[in-house]
């Protein structure tokens, strides 16, 4: 293919009519150049959708890339439809979501040590939902099996690559620590622990 | 009719030690382990008495929350004199690292509240583009005349076979006729007697036998006739009782 418009406009039409991510790859052996620059392409689409504030954004997700919706037109789009409400994560599945993604590839027993508590429903879970899958074994004893984060992982929290993680800076965890007391203080309030309500 | 249940969620007994710290207002450094060791056995006790399961996990932690609250009363030495390892530090560790991850949890969950306002379309059906061409337009008109005379062709087959089938169809006796045909050969027999064979039709078959010896059995059931048979496979004997006309 000749000239990168022509490559560029290719890769909005392969976009538009896949759906899903489309591989860098895919898209660079059906232009005939080289992934680099393919890659170099879709960065620009990305900044040109965005730089003209249009309503349709291209999305980097783990080297691939899809045609979204521009986010502060959520509203818009639910007053022609009705997105489906979709039920959030359970803390306990965030808990192991979180683990499985900073310290992947991760065992069972590994995140079990972590929590304090059996995370096996959990995991199952989390690969019925594809946000965390078998990575193999690893070579402990018992070769227990290894986990790690999917594709979908990163399309469900919108992250280019896991690189866009939210920082766990030390920092930050030193403060929420701070906030829980001084050493030495020992006389403990008697409050009413914070309770939720269910019906049942 | 519904219940309402208020009941402390804890995804787990680092997540109830670490709640219980924070509102003590205590240093994870300097966990005061008396006070919290108290108020976890507490909690426990109360999580048991609203009938909540109380995980082993839970329990394991209680003791090693005794455990620690023993080692803390004894001096903390080496056997050179040095000052031991806090008894807490691998606890602390531990909380730290849960921490550590419980937020992590947090971070992503706000994450995912961005990304929700991100639409995309699901994975186009591609088949049209992609799959097969379906058969029927790859399909010249030799195909489609083959087509229609093996259609054809079937349909005068099964029609065939449905008119065969009208033809071994045929009128078949019903009891009760054969009863009343049994009833009427007797009375003008000589002493109302006959033999089993007397009674069978002329062209009769396993279906003609059956139904007499069905009718018989029903005669005989009402006492209507009295059957009697001399051995095993000799002729049965029919002879309509006095009265039964």
């Amino acid at each position: 293919m000749q000239n990168k418009n022509r490559i560029k406009s290719a890769f909005e039409s392969m976009m538009f009519v896949f759906g899903d991510p489309l591989d860098v790859k895919t898209a660079a052996a059906a232009a005939g150049v080289e992934r680099k620059e393919a890659e170099a392409y879709f960065h620009e689409l990305v900044k040109e959708y965005e730089e003209a504030g249009r309503g349709i954004r291209v999305r980097e997700t783990g080297g691939k890339f899809q045609f979204v919706s521009y986010e502060e037109n959520f509203d818009y789009i639910r007053s022609i439809c009705t997105p489906a409400k979709e039920r959030r994560l359970s803390q306990a599945a965030l808990e192991v979501l979180a683990i499985a993604a900073y310290k992947q590839p991760v065992t069972k027993s590994e995140i079990d040590a972590i929590r304090g508590i059996k995370s096996d429903r959990v995991i199952e879970g989390l690969i019925a939902k594809e946000l965390i899958e078998d990575r193999g074994r690893s070579n402990a004893i018992g070769r227990p099996a290894l986990y790690g984060t999917t594709g979908k992982f990163l399309t469900y929290f919108d992250l280019k690559d896991l690189g866009e993680l939210p920082q766990l800076d030390d920092e930050e965890l030193e403060d929420a620590i701070r906030s829980f007391g001084e050493p030495g203080e020992d006389e403990p309030p008697t409050a009413i622990p914070g309770q939720t309500t269910l019906d049942i | 009719m519904s219940y309402t249940i208020r009941l402390n969620k804890f995804e787990g007994p680092f997540d109830l030690l670490v709640y219980l710290i924070e509102r003590a207002e205590m240093s994870i450094y300097d966990i005061q382990i008396s006070i919290i060791t108290r108020q976890y056995l507490d909690h426990i006790r109360r999580m048991e008495e609203n009938d909540v399961a109380v995980g082993s996990e839970f329990m394991v932690l209680a003791a090693t929350l005794i455990d620690l609250k023993s080692k803390m009363l004894l001096p903390r030495m080496t056997i050179e004199g040095g000052p031991a390892e806090d008894p807490r530090t691998d606890l602390t560790q531990k909380l730290l690292e849960y921490i550590r991850f419980k937020k992590a949890a947090s971070a992503l969950e706000e994450q995912r509240d961005f990304a929700r306002y991100k639409l995309e379309k699901p994975q186009e059906d591609l088949l049209p583009y992609t799959g097969e061409p379906d058969v029927y337009l790859r399909m010249d008109m030799d195909h489609f005349i083959d087509a229609f005379k093996m259609f054809i062709h079937r349909k005068i087959k099964s029609d065939e076979l449905r008119r065969m089938q009208s033809h071994i169809e045929r009128e078949r006796v019903s009891l009760e006729s054969k009863v009343s045909f049994i009833h009427k050969l007797l009375r003008g027999a000589k002493n109302r007697l006959a033999r089993f064979s007397d009674l069978l039709s002329k062209n009769t078959d396993r279906y003609d036998k059956v139904v007499t010896f069905i009718a018989i059995l029903d005669m005989a059931r009402k006492g209507e006739l009295h059957a009697a048979q001399q051995g095993n496979f000799k002729e049965i004997e029919v002879r309509l009782t006095e009265g039964a006309d």
